[in-house]
């Protein structure tokens, strides 16, 4: 998932720094204001942590293996916005150093995977423990759900960027410039390999460590008092009011469209008619490439394909086939998903404006070691 | 209760430096400190010698102001150190560029990504110019004997070379008062006394040097004063040699202890009480 | 081999972590791109690798790869290593996703093997993204390569970026393999207690308690290197020095890689 450089084309690239930008200043607002950086040290070792766990190539059920991200539990016990950072962090030394993901592609990298993924997962998480106690299995389901949400909804971004490539950004002749395969390809090749291996490993890594801390580290989770989030550091990183959040998103939003701005080409000019036949060798093709891909796909995919170009049909109003429609049409789909579940986590948990108080409590949270 | 008060008339002419009354310090419902209460005088060398969960490293963190106490309080120069005065910078970058503090663990320590940016780190914090800041590190830097570690990353250093750069990182803001904990801890010998030695030439008699210390074969070396902490509290305040010679209080204070134990699975058994260490 | 396979890979991999990370032998040596101001580089290697995104032409490519080549030969970096480190991973990873295109984009056949017809537009549009992944990997490998690791995080204030971000970036390189190492001690400590074949669900469990132990430990350090910061003056606040001034080389050198990374992006259209 972590793409290279050259996949996408550079207006692309360009628009995904500009929203991941936005979050990545929200948030360290929102660390600098944290008791005078105390959170520094905390999020460059949650960051070191991400990167060591994605080395653990985890055996899963049914032989294969799979590594986590690390995403779900930073966004757990960091809160969304430490989530965010930790995992970006992660990701630019990854890219740095390794040349795993691209520098050209790290906003595309760190908006899927940090700043969707960790949102993806702290919203899940207290949605569905909401209520629930310390102890309870629900909690830990919630967590294990969370860990599988987040990697889920990174792909599909991913998948998304991908997909929108070749309809953006191709020569005279029609041939692709950058990422190659149109989303209904791109996106159950992704998807296949997601829903099940990554998935589970992401799952499984962010439910484990879950467990493992509610039973020896309660007051990480800020389930040390009462069975409830109420302290900690979980709860500090909540935000106090959703109006950043929602912001960061309208910006976003707002910025998709201009990436296409640069890149002028329309909707609909390189149909995909042309591969409907042979979407399923693409599929499992492409799927290799990836990771956590299983040995076959299938076949039954390429008519499931189908469903995402359904929605377009011939008919519909030539506004509709412009590029720049297309292009919002996919921000608007992968964000919408994020901000579904961050809104009904706001909405069902009923906080408001908490949080005040938790600077105080945080600081007896200091002691000997 | 040993109550051996150590006064030797040269200190009482000294200013009274740090002044604990009745500390108590719990953490979720944990006891570290019970009621401790502790003078320290300029220019004292003071031991706090204690097992692991005595109350040493707290003592230490409240004394340079990272900790603060559930009740009683700590003064450093006649100011008590509250959150609140800590939470003023001018306070309290006058505080630490006076008090400095070793930490135990040299990785939590050396958190910058070379040895020239670790000493580096303290004279910048203190706003200190470009040309100041690169002669106190190159200074520092000598005198720890490291120049040539300068752009190393701490990660490739050797265990006594973590420790002194730990301690060069500390002695670069030249404090009145350094408070070390188990500076020798998990070394060789040659480099405990390397430690031992450059912690020597450091003091210039108007210092003040606190060491936390499980280690009584240093004692000698590192101060004239030994303050044994058991359970929270101070037990024994005396020179080191009365505190060596009651092998009672030693025992008490599970400071000696002649036991059973098993490295890697092979029974063993220590034999001399100075060959105590930690065990994993 | 007594070592299960999970802890002989993370052995493995905290090593070449470790060198990866730490090894500042290249960067220390004396070449053409080391002895240049590390803001310039920055600078001028980014503008190259966003050429090379933004080149839409095999030749193009090519030479944007070839100034890579050159940049490294004439800053003493072993091709070699870069093959071995850069290319091979970079090629084989990008052409698995590459290579259907030959075979999907519509276009004139040129080449058939039974029933797998590669198309010309297929071919190119494949090449077009290994190549340009290759150029965009070699150029910004260069950069790390030639800078030692603190330098570049300075030179990251030249383009704006926050000093908090470099000095998470410079924590969290530090303590990287710092938990690598530890994972893995702790992995070996745990295997020497296991006998006879593990099954995958025991290792697994083993792999998350594990997670979980240094998870908890890596919280608890993180606090304890705040207090570390704060008993040295920290307020919240990070400052740097900064050792750079621009010579008479270094804006040369800064004109050319500019100038070469717009022939690129005006070329590669």
């Amino acid at each position: 998932m972590h793409i290279p450089d050259g996949y996408l084309s550079p207006s692309t690239c360009a628009t995904m720094y500009a929203a991941s930008a936005g979050f990545w200043w929200h948030a360290l607002r929102k660390t600098r204001r944290q008791m005078m950086g105390r959170a520094l040290p905390r999020l460059a070792l949650m960051a070191a942590f991400c990167f060591v766990v994605m080395l653990f190539n985890l055996p899963l059920p049914g032989g294969t293996t799979g590594h986590a991200l690390g995403v779900g539990i930073a966004a757990i016990v960091l809160g969304p916005w430490g989530g965010m950072l930790a995992v970006s962090l992660a990701l630019t030394i990854q890219a740095l150093f390794f040349g795993d993901g691209g520098i050209t592609t790290l906003g595309a990298n760190c908006f899927n995977m940090a700043i969707a993924g960790s949102l993806a997962a702290w919203g899940i998480y207290h949605l569905l423990s909401m209520g629930s106690t310390a102890m309870s299995r629900r909690r830990l389901v919630a967590a294990a759900l969370a860990g599988y949400g987040s990697i889920n909804v990174a792909a599909l971004l991913a998948a998304i960027e991908f997909g929108i490539q070749p309809m953006l950004f191709h020569d005279a002749s029609g041939a692709p410039l950058y990422a190659p395969y149109p989303l209904h390809v791109a996106i159950p090749a992704m998807m296949a390999g997601h829903l099940t291996i990554a998935g589970l490993a992401e799952a499984l890594m962010t439910a484990g460590l879950f467990g493992y801390l509610r039973r020896n580290e309660p007051a990480l989770l800020g389930l040390a008092k009462s069975g409830l989030a109420k302290d900690g550091l979980a709860t500090d990183a909540t935000p106090k009011t959703p109006r950043g959040l929602w912001g960061g998103l309208a910006v976003l939003m707002l910025l998709t469209p201009l990436g296409i701005l640069a890149g002028g080409a329309a909707w609909g000019e390189w149909a995909p008619r042309d591969f409907a036949d042979q979407a399923a060798r693409a599929q499992i093709a492409s799927a290799s490439g990836n990771h956590a891909a299983p040995a076959a796909v299938p076949t039954g995919l390429s008519k499931l394909a189908g469903v995402w170009t359904a929605p377009l049909p011939d008919y519909a109003p030539h506004f509709v086939k412009s590029a720049a429609f297309g292009y919002f049409l996919s921000a608007i789909f992968g964000v919408g998903i994020i901000l579904g579940v961050v809104w009904l986590a706001q909405v069902f948990t009923g906080r408001k404006g908490e949080g005040t108080e938790t600077d105080t409590a945080e600081k007896s949270e200091e002691r000997e070691r | 209760m040993h109550d051996l008060q150590h006064n030797p008339e040269s200190v009482t002419l000294r200013t009274t430096e740090f002044e604990a009354s009745d500390l108590h310090f719990a953490y979720e419902g944990v006891a570290a400190l019970r009621g401790l209460s502790l003078n320290v005088r300029e220019g004292e060398r003071i031991a706090l010698l204690g097992a692991n969960g005595s109350g040493k490293s707290t003592l230490l963190r409240m004394m340079d102001g990272l900790l603060f106490a559930t009740s009683g309080t700590m003064k450093f120069r006649g100011q008590a150190l509250t959150e609140a005065a800590l939470g003023d910078d001018k306070f309290a970058l006058g505080f630490h560029r006076q008090v400095g503090l070793v930490f135990q663990n040299p990785d939590v320590q050396l958190f910058n990504p070379t040895v020239f940016d670790e000493v580096a780190f303290g004279p910048l914090q203190m706003g200190w110019g470009r040309d100041e800041v690169l002669e106190r590190v190159n200074k520092a830097l000598e005198w720890i004997g490291a120049s040539h570690l300068r752009n190393r990353a701490p990660y490739r250093l050797s265990g006594g070379e973590k420790k002194r750069v730990a301690i060069a990182s500390v002695v670069v803001l030249e404090p009145d008062v350094l408070l070390l904990d188990e500076p020798t801890a998990a070394l060789d010998p040659r480099s405990q006394s390397q430690v031992i030695e450059l912690l020597g030439s450091w003091n210039d008699g108007r210092k003040t040097i606190i060491t936390a210390t499980h280690q009584l074969e240093v004692l000698g070396e590192i101060c004239e004063r030994a303050v044994v902490l058991e359970g929270g509290a101070i037990v024994a305040d005396a020179a080191p040699q009365t505190i060596l010679n009651d092998t009672a209080l030693l025992q008490r204070a599970n400071l000696v202890h002649i036991h059973r134990h098993t490295h890697d699975g092979v029974p063993h058994r220590h034999s001399s009480p100075y060959l105590h260490h930690e065990h994993q | 081999m007594s070592a299960h396979p999970v802890a002989r890979t993370l052995r493995g991999f905290s090593q070449a972590l470790a060198r990866t990370l730490v090894s500042e032998d290249a960067a220390h040596a004396r070449g053409l791109l080391q002895g240049i101001d590390p803001r310039v580089k920055l600078v001028g290697m980014m503008a190259l690798v966003v050429a090379s995104a933004l080149s839409h032409r095999v030749d193009t490519l090519l030479e944007l790869l070839a100034v890579g080549v050159g940049l490294a030969m004439m800053s003493r970096v072993s091709l070699w290593s870069l093959a071995r480190r850069v290319w091979l991973v970079a090629f084989v990873f990008s052409f698995m996703i590459a290579a259907p295109a030959m075979f999907l984009t519509p276009g004139v056949v040129v080449w058939r093997w039974g029933w797998l017809a590669a198309t010309a537009p297929g071919v190119h549009t494949a090449a077009l993204l290994v190549l340009r992944v290759e150029a965009a990997v070699t150029l910004s490998t260069l950069l790390v390569l030639t800078t030692p690791w603190m330098w570049l995080l300075k030179a990251l204030r030249t383009l704006w970026v926050p000093v908090e971000v470099i000095a998470l970036l410079a924590m969290t390189h530090r303590y990287v393999v710092l938990l690598a190492e530890t994972a893995n001690q702790m992995f070996e400590s745990r295997q020497s207690r296991m006998v006879g074949r593990v099954k995958g669900r025991e290792q697994r469990h083993m792999m998350i308690n594990t997670g979980g132990v240094l998870l908890s430990k890596t919280m608890a350090m993180g606090d304890e290197v705040y207090m570390a910061m704060l008993a040295r003056g920290f307020r919240g606040e990070v400052r740097l020095l900064a050792e750079f001034r621009m010579k008479g080389r270094d804006w040369l050198m800064g004109a050319a890689l500019l100038m070469l990374a717009v022939a690129a992006v005006v070329a590669g259209r």
